[in-house]
Parts: structure tokens; C-alpha cells; sequence
């Protein structure tokens, strides 16, 4: 499997993804001067608008790379002359998911770095009325790599039951986008208030999708670390746990779904 | 396709563009600033569509609201306004601002500064800042702003108590613990005013925000000026004066006061300065 995470790495810095990056990355120059405009919490702005940064682009290399990944490699027929080696197509797909994940904690450690020294720019520019939590920061930035770890098994799974790149990245934006207000419509409809205006088939529906699509609202810890707010640690580790049991759930499925695949 | 025909694409979009760019820009430039203010989708659905940029998307909204504003601002002559301020469309976009965001101080600054004296809307400020007040639980600027509010505004002086006193709690500053004691009793309305905008001018970073007020303080400056000259004369002659143009032939008042915002000052029947502006921008338009 190690083989494959490095064959993963290699392809992704040779189709050059790297160094869009990196050239998305000098935006972070400009952030302590587009913070200023901010009239009362310089600092904030300037967290808000890194942290946001490194999302969108997490964002776009998870969709992209996950979804495209697969099927790539089937649409050139790598797929054939890697399973007719001595490596299972299970194996295959790990590799394939661990060397995403592996981009995805380089290339947001490296954002990490340009944002802090932003962020740590904007503080000495512009003293904040309440310090910094830089760990909170940090926790903020390790979290949301973790949700876009997640958001990569989802384009996998989709990808392993697709024909075309269609499905894996509509879906994966999708459940991307569902996953953030799951939380919200779960409340909404199991409040008593709301008992006359749902009708108890969508309830259950509601209900349903809450527990089978992932939750990533509870990796947004965005306004602790722009706000200088105490993380609950319970409430991190529970999430940790939750990010290990669904990923298992959806790398499970998708070698299942992989290994039953007919290759043409 | 020939060869050259990619080349003469190229080049009739280069030459067109550089045609059209001149006077695109000058469009863009001049749109009224009622449609720069333009349209934001509802809550309902900004807010999933915003997904883990929800302060970001909070953070652009302030920022189209006062960019708006500092445009108004801008092109102001002699207290007036070139056209009136969409305050409806500022207060809506600030409202979905903190319902996506609500720890963002932006918002409740810049709402507390429109929303009171321009707009009028001194409930809805309050609001906004009590609902602020329950997630910036350490900021004493929302009970400051809601206490001078109900001072100022409402003449609430109890509740106004209250609010500095829960000032004075966070911020640990004699300031705002005196200022509880003073508004358990109605004095000083201007001074309070002054000492206020003060503040407010010192702490301002953006140029519009801080022209808005430094020009609101003046005008309360220029009332004060009044209320010493016409305590003045009540003291020389054993009766108010009744007009302020009383007070300037008494050489009480030189200069002669002047309303920045385009207004002309006078005494109310109970003596009470005032000015026909209502301390707030007039509009070009009729």
C-alpha cells in the first residue's frame, strides 16, 4: 500500500497541483491590508479570511482530487495493470485515499505556516482588543483538514459506483454542502414547536439523512479560534472519534463496492 | 478554420476589450449607489449555501454596507447628501450579518452608528445589541452603546444604569461605573453626547465612520456652546432667552453657531437647544 500512497503523491506534484497552490497562497499577502478595512477587529478579519482561504482551496482539492482520482485511472486503464499485480484492489484504494490525505495534511500545513505569519502580521499591525488563542487557531486548522479527509472518503465511495467524474463531484458537493445544515433541519424538525408543521414522513426522513450523511458542522471551530474561544476538549475528541468511525465506515464501503466492481 | 484565424481572434478581442474597458469602467463607476448595495439572497438561504464561510460571508456583507455608506459619505456637500441612504437595506444586510456571524463587532459598531441618530431606530439598535451581548459576553461596547441609548435617546435612566454598570463590570473603567451612578438621575444630555462621540472619534479606523462622527460631535459642540451662552444670560438678565439669534446680538455666541449638517439651531419653548437638521444628514433630493 506504501507503493501506492507514493505513486498518489508523485502524480499529484506532477500534474503540477502544488504549485497552484502555492500561487493561490500569495493571496495571503494581502490579507492584513484587505483586514483593515474592517472598522472594529482587524485581527478577527484577518483570521477569518485565512482560515477561509485555506478551506476553499481544501475544499476544491478534495472534490477534485477525490472524485477524479478513480476514475482517472480506470478512463487510462491504470486500473488494470495495478490489479494485475500482487496488490489487492482494496490495498489500491486505501493507497489511493491515504496519499490524498496525505496532500491534503501537507498542503495544510504549509497554508498553515503563510497564514500564521498573516495572522501574526495583522497582531503586531493592529494590537486585538482580546489576545489571540493560537492553539485555537491550530485546532481550527487541524479539524477542518480532518473534515476535507472525510470529504475525500465521500468522493472515493461515489467514485467506486460511477462510470463518470459527474457523480463523484456533484455528489461530493453536495454532501458537502448538505453536511453543514444537517444539524440544523435535525433540530428544526424534532422541536416541539414545529410538531403541526412537519409532517411526521419527513421527520423521519430528516431523521434518516442526519444519521447516514456526515456531520461536518461539528469540525467548524472557526469562531473559537477568530474569536479567542476555549474549545470544549470533550466535544473535540468526540469529533475525532466520529471523523475515524465514519471514515472507516466510508473507506469500508467503498473497497467493498471496489472489489465488485466489473472492470471492462 | 485557417491558420490565422486563432490570431485575428485574438486580436479583434484584444482590440475590443481595450475599447470597451474604458467606458465599462466608467459605468461601473458611476452606478447609482442605491444598486451597489444591490441584492443578498434571504437568510434561509445564504446561510447553508455559505457552508464554513459563514463569518467570511458575514464579514463581505459589512463590508458591501459600508462601503455603501463611505461612498454616501464621500460625495456629502454641505451636510447633504447626494441622494438618501438605503438605512432599510444598510439595517436588513447588517440584521443577516450577525444572524451569520454573531460575535462580528463590525456589525454592532456600525449599526449603533446608523441606526440611532440616522435612522432613528434606537429599538432596533438595542436589539441588535442585546442579541450581540449574549455571544461577545466579555465586550463592554454593546452594554456601553445600549446604556448611552437608553440615556440618550430613550430616557430610560434606570435601564441606562444598568447597562453601564454592566459596562463597568467588564471593562473595569471608573468611566463607565460613574456614568451608571450619574444616569440614575437626568443631567448633562449634551455632555454625555460629546463625551460619547468623543470616545467613538478616538476608536474609529475607518475614515467614513470617523467623518460621520467627528461631524456629529461638532454639531453637539456647537450646541453646548449654546447652552453655556444661554445659561449666561439667563444669569445677567433673570430670564431665558428665547431665541438664539438673542444670544449672538448679546455677544454671548461668536462666532455665530453654525450646524455642520446643514440645519439651523434653536431654543425649544423649554429652552432645550435644538437644531432643524435633527443632528442627522439632509438629502440633495426634494
Amino acid at each position: 500500500m506504501t507503493s501506492i500512497i507514493q505513486i498518489t503523491l508523485k502524480g499529484i506534484f506532477r500534474d503540477r497541483v502544488f504549485q497552484g497552490i502555492m500561487a493561490l497562497a500569495v493571496l495571503f499577502l494581502f490579507i492584513p491590508s484587505a483586514a483593515s478595512l474592517s472598522m472594529r477587529q482587524v485581527v478577527e478579519t484577518s483570521i477569518t479570511l485565512s482560515l477561509s482561504l485555506i478551506s476553499f482551496i481544501l475544499l476544491l482539492l478534495s472534490v477534485f482530487l477525490g472524485a477524479t482520482s478513480l476514475w482517472k485511472d480506470m478512463e487510462r486503464r491504470y486500473t488494470f495493470s495495478v490489479i494485475s499485480l500482487p496488490v489487492s484492489r482494496s490495498s489500491y484504494l486505501l493507497g489511493r485515499f491515504f496519499g490524498l490525505a496525505l496532500f491534503l495534511v501537507i498542503t495544510a500545513a504549509v497554508l498553515a505556516v503563510a497564514a500564521l505569519l498573516a495572522i501574526k502580521f495583522a497582531v503586531l499591525m493592529y494590537p486585538p482588543d482580546r489576545p489571540v488563542l493560537w492553539g485555537a487557531l491550530v485546532l481550527a486548522l487541524l479539524f477542518a483538514t480532518l473534515k476535507y479527509i472525510l470529504l475525500v472518503g465521500v468522493a472515493l465511495l461515489l467514485s467506486t459506483v460511477s462510470t463518470s467524474f459527474f457523480l463523484p463531484i456533484f455528489g461530493t458537493i453536495c454532501a458537502f454542502l448538505a453536511s453543514g445544515i444537517t444539524q440544523q433541519v435535525y433540530e428544526y424538525v424534532h422541536m416541539p414547536a414545529s410538531a403541526n408543521a412537519v409532517s411526521p414522513f419527513l421527520k423521519s426522513a430528516a431523521t434518516v439523512l442526519y444519521y447516514l450523511l456526515p456531520n461536518l458542522a461539528g469540525f467548524d471551530l472557526n469562531v473559537n479560534a477568530i474569536y479567542g474561544i476555549q474549545p470544549n476538549p470533550n466535544g473535540l475528541m468526540i469529533t475525532l472519534g466520529y471523523f475515524l468511525a465514519y471514515t472507516s465506515i466510508l473507506l469500508g464501503a467503498a473497497a467493498l463496492l471496489f472489489d465488485r466492481r466489473e472492470m471492462q | 478554420m485557417t491558420k490565422r484565424a486563432p490570431l485575428a481572434l485574438l486580436m479583434v478581442g484584444l482590440v475590443s476589450y481595450s475599447l470597451l474597458i474604458s467606458p465599462f469602467a466608467s459605468y461601473m463607476r458611476n452606478k447609482p449607489i442605491a444598486e451597489k448595495l444591490g441584492y443578498v439572497p434571504s437568510i434561509k438561504v445564504l446561510k447553508p449555501l455559505s457552508a464554513d464561510h459563514k463569518e467570511f460571508v458575514g464579514a463581505s456583507l459589512v463590508l458591501k454596507v459600508t462601503m455603501y455608506f463611505g461612498g454616501l459619505i464621500g460625495k456629502m456637500q454641505n451636510g447633504r447628501l447626494s441622494e438618501p441612504a438605503d438605512l432599510q437595506g444598510m439595517s436588513r444586510l447588517l440584521h443577516q450579518a450577525v444572524r451569520l456571524d454573531p460575535y462580528n463587532m463590525d456589525c454592532y459598531y456600525f449599526a449603533q452608528s446608523f441606526l440611532t441618530w440616522d435612522a432613528g431606530q434606537i429599538e432596533v439598535a438595542n436589539e441588535m445589541l442585546k442579541y450581540g451581548m449574549q455571544y461577545r459576553s466579555w465586550d463592554w461596547y454593546l452594554p456601553f452603546f445600549a446604556g448611552f441609548n437608553h440615556a440618550f435617546f430613550l430616557k430610560d435612566y434606570p435601564k441606562a444604569a444598568e447597562y453601564y454598570r454592566k459596562a463597568g463590570d467588564l471593562s473595569g473603567m471608573d468611566l463607565h461605573i460613574k456614568l451608571a451612578g450619574r444616569y440614575l438621575q437626568e443631567s448633562g444630555q449634551t455632555e454625555l453626547a460629546i463625551g460619547y462621540l468623543k470616545g467613538m472619534v478616538r476608536t474609529a479606523n475607518n475614515p467614513a465612520i470617523r467623518k460621520s462622527y467627528q461631524i456629529r460631535l461638532q454639531a453637539f459642540q456647537e450646541a453646548r456652546r449654546i447652552e453655556v451662552a444661554r445659561d449666561l444670560f439667563a444669569a445677567q438678565h433673570g430670564a431665558p432667552p428665547a431665541t438664539v439669534e438673542q444670544l449672538v446680538h448679546a455677544g454671548l455666541l461668536d462666532p455665530k453657531p453654525s450646524d455642520p449638517y446643514g440645519g439651523a439651531f434653536y431654543l425649544e419653548a423649554t429652552g432645550k437647544v435644538s437644531t432643524t437638521s435633527k443632528f442627522a444628514f439632509a438629502t440633495g433630493k426634494k
